[in-house]
């Protein structure tokens, strides 16, 4: 530093290059942003028009970037990463490269990459099909809605609320793996209950013998091998909170063990239960489950002496 | 009243009295209040066909009189009572299963005739049991009358309301007033057990009408035979209540869990006052002590069960403090609430099946949903969900709730949330019970008459092959009568009774989702 401050003028092209290196030192040293100011300060022995011509190439070559803030112009040091990515593209593509790097793995609508870029729907489009053939970023359909595509990185893994999770394969939703994991979970559930019946100890324990917790389950899932994704224990708890909606089996929660596997103390119990009641008896007659009992009246076109349902429910 | 249940008051009292009691009723259903001339313009009945009908219809306690305040006298219906006659049989049941093969006929009678006396019913109920052993064994008339008297204490027979004796100014009132006081509702004077035996010795002792005439005269015997009795189907209707608790811990968690409320529900008879919500609490000693001995569950077990069934989601038992080992309530309401939500959802699953039956339960256990949450809990693509839920929507098992953004209920700033109101479906759905019922007595009744010709050639045959039997006639001339009904119609005559029985055996079925929806709305409405 001192030996260039007492450098004679005829050196100039290695200070000037000297000075680039400098600024893209400071430049790390702030990464919020390098004010003019802060150049001058730390190397006064450089003129305005010399800070101009180096800045001006720092632009150039895309090293550093030119932000307008609260407190006026600053320089930001470029991501080198993309920088090398997008090497011998235009300002335009590095400008939807940048938006779409900043939406990461939620990814990102093309009609809000055009509000933020304030390109042209076509330009954006050129500029996408670009990126997307030099694999820079790839598009990736939304289950929220099936013609919705958002684009992210093309390393980056798209998150849940894209894919849906484990229970999406293309944006088809597996109703045939839930209702296959269903009905696995409620058998394993079911035959705790049975060996708990089974016992002969006293009712209370037979209870408690019947709770499995959602790790236990899990464990036997994955164990039967039925996914070929990965499940994790909260994937598990949704297929298990169905079966309570179905009314076969309940579910309480517990205080872990220090120590247990469950996250913020808590165990989540599931039982196999039986159910209250047998088949309601308004269910038992043809008329419960008539599909036509709306039109169904004496002398009409659909009455109870004529019905066929009715018909075929007696001669059976 | 809705209009299936009108239809179906209608088939029921057609069935029973004939057509015209059950056009009179009818006529008095939509009316309300009604007095007797308009009754009879209403209907276009002779006003003497119609007094006979509100006769009959008194006698079997359907309908009830009062004096307006214009000095009219207006007749009352009261059609819940019409709808509970397809529940006779499972009163005459319960008689049964209780105290055995008499109280079944004691009831059995009571309800046939509407109103009975005490001599009447005994004798009735002697020649039926003596009838039936075929006059191997005499029938001693005090067993009998100890059944009615157990029947009386236990409140399934109540005395009816009778004339006042003390209203002087019979000339003044046009109307009787009918009252019984509250203490007597359940008494049997000794008088009545013992008059009836001293005035059918002395009948059967002299035989003569002017002896049996005079002791009628008789002051204090004519009063005491003017005591009518009746059956309380209140009583009955907490009896079955119970049975419908008790099922339901025997389904849910075992058999002696069910013996444990059992013993619970005995001992709340006792001490519940009739038609509370909540039954007074008891002590785990106390249901001990209840409990019969030959099911040897130690107290240690029984407070077991009863922290069991206190911890159950459905709430069958639950302690309301620790005093004297823990006293323990059962919430007669809120059972029945979820007895009623348990037919409602079983319902559903027959009717739509069970992924419908996941979006309905879901609701109820979450209240207002979302489209959108719903297909998420209940992991159920979004297309599928959409069509099982609008097609609940339609036959208005789920109700929808508006919640706009914007004063304009515009359709995309508006939430729409979708719930379950369960007291308007189980209305709906007892609605759909009347109709089904109606349904299958019409059916019934189509069935008889198809095959009438052959119904009564069956009767005939019978009739000359039983009177043959008694003239002691010869085998082969009884074959040959009996011939008379030829195989394909015979195969017919298996087949009709075949489906009768089958039609009749879910008509009981069905009262079984009947009673427990009117019960739970009875409830409802008490709060």
């Amino acid at each position: 530093m001192a030996e260039s401050a007492n450098a004679p003028v005829k050196q100039e092209p290695v200070d000037a290059v000297n000075l680039e290196s400098r600024i893209l030192e400071l430049c790390m040293e702030f990464p919020k942003g390098l004010t003019d100011a802060i150049i001058q300060n730390s190397m006064p022995q450089f003129d305005a028009q010399q800070r101009v011509t180096a800045i001006n190439r720092l632009l150039s070559t895309g090293q550093v970037d030119l932000l307008k803030s609260s407190t006026g112009l600053v320089y930001k040091l470029k991501d080198s990463a993309a920088v090398s990515k997008v090497k011998g593209s235009d300002h335009q593509e590095r400008l939807v490269y940048q938006i779409i790097e900043a939406a990461e793995n939620k990814g990102i609508w093309i009609r809000d990459i055009r509000f933020k870029s304030n390109l042209l729907l076509t330009q954006v489009n050129k500029i996408l099909k670009n990126l997307e053939s030099k694999k820079l970023i790839k598009a990736v359909k939304s289950v929220a809605a099936s013609k919705k595509k958002v684009y992210m990185l093309y390393n980056l893994e798209p998150d849940r609320t894209v894919t849906g999770g484990a229970w999406y394969s293309d944006q088809d939703f597996e109703s045939e793996f839930v209702e296959v994991l269903n009905q696995q979970c409620f058998k394993f559930l079911e035959q705790k209950a049975a060996l708990a019946r089974d016992s002969k100890a006293d009712p209370m324990a037979q209870k408690n013998a019947a709770y499995t917790s959602s790790s236990d389950v899990w464990k036997y899932i994955s164990e039967l091998g039925i996914s070929k994704v990965q499940l994790s224990i909260a994937d598990i708890e949704t297929i298990l909170d169905t079966l309570i909606y179905d009314g076969k089996v309940e579910r309480t929660v517990v205080a872990a063990a220090a120590g247990g596997d469950a996250d913020a103390g808590q165990l989540k119990l599931y039982r196999a239960i039986s159910p209250l009641i047998q088949p309601t008896g308004l269910m038992k007659t043809p008329c419960g489950v008539c599909p036509v009992i709306k039109d169904c009246y004496e002398g009409g076109a659909v009455s109870p002496s004529t019905c066929i349902y009715m018909k075929e429910w007696l001669d059976y | 009243m809705s209009s299936s249940a009108t239809r179906l008051c209608f088939l029921i009292l057609k069935e029973r009295y004939g057509e015209v009691v059950a056009s009179v009723a009818c006529c008095l259903a939509k009316k309300n209040y009604c007095p007797l001339r308009m009754l009879s313009q209403d209907s276009g009945l002779k006003l003497d066909q119609v007094k006979k009908a509100l006769c009959t219809l008194i006698q079997h306690n359907l309908v009830t009189f009062q004096q307006n305040k214009k000095g009219f006298i207006e007749y009352v219906i009261h059609a819940e009572k019409v709808l509970q006659q397809t529940r006779f049989p499972r009163y005459i049941y319960c008689a049964k299963t209780l105290y055995g093969d008499p109280a079944e006929l004691i009831i059995e009678e009571l309800l046939q005739h509407g109103q009975m006396t005490l001599e009447k019913v005994v004798q009735r109920t002697i020649d039926r049991l003596t009838e039936a052993m075929e006059g191997k064994q005499n029938v001693s008339s005090t067993l009998v009358k100890e059944k009615f008297v157990n029947l009386v204490q236990t409140h399934f027979v109540q005395r009816c309301t009778s004339p006042d004796g003390n209203v002087e100014n019979k000339e003044v009132a046009s109307m009787p007033v009918l009252s019984v006081s509250p203490e007597e509702l359940y008494v049997v004077p000794k008088m009545e057990l013992d008059g009836f035996e001293s005035r059918k010795r002395k009948r059967s002792g002299e035989g003569s009408e002017a002896a049996s005439k005079r002791i009628k005269t008789d002051e204090s015997e004519s009063s005491e035979s003017s005591i009518f009795w009746r059956v309380n189907v209140s009583r009955f209707h907490q009896y079955l209540r119970d049975q419908a608790i008790v099922q339901a811990v025997a389904s849910k968690i075992d058999k002696n869990a069910a013996e444990v409320v059992r013993a619970m529900l005995r001992l709340s008879e006792v001490k519940t006052d009739e038609g509370a919500l909540v039954a007074s609490a008891m002590t785990v000693t106390e249901v001990f002590q209840n409990l019969p001995r030959e099911f040897g569950i130690s107290k240690q077990t029984i407070e077991q069960y009863m922290k069991l069934l206190s911890e159950d989601s459905s709430e069958f038992v639950s302690k309301v403090s620790d005093s004297g080992g823990g006293m323990y309530v059962i919430n007669f309401k809120k059972l029945i609430t979820v007895l009623c939500r348990a037919h409602i959802e079983s319902a559903v699953q027959e009717r739509f099946g069970s992924k419908c039956f996941r979006i309905f339960r879901l609701l109820l256990m979450k209240k207002n949903l979302e489209q959108k949450q719903i297909e998420e809990y209940a992991m159920i693509p979004s297309k599928e969900a959409k069509e099982l839920l609008y097609r609940m929507f339609e036959e208005k098992f789920v109700s929808l709730t508006e919640v706009p953004k914007t004063p304009d209920h515009a359709p995309s700033r508006t939430f729409y949330l979708f719930s379950v109101n369960i007291n308007q479906v189980s209305r709906m759905l007892l609605e759909r019970c009347y109709q089904a019922c109606g349904n299958l007595i019409i059916r019934r009744e189509h069935e008889t008459k198809e095959n009438r010709r052959l119904l009564d050639k069956q009767q005939r045959v019978d009739a000359i092959t039983a009177s043959m039997e008694q003239s002691g006639a010869d085998p082969s001339q009884k074959e040959e009568i009996e011939q008379m009904i030829t195989p394909p119609e015979k195969a017919q005559l298996t087949k009709i009774k075949h489906m009768t029985n089958k039609i009749e055996h879910s008509e009981l079925q069905l009262d079984d989702t009947i009673f427990i929806l009117q019960t739970y709305l009875q409830y409802a409405h008490m709060k």
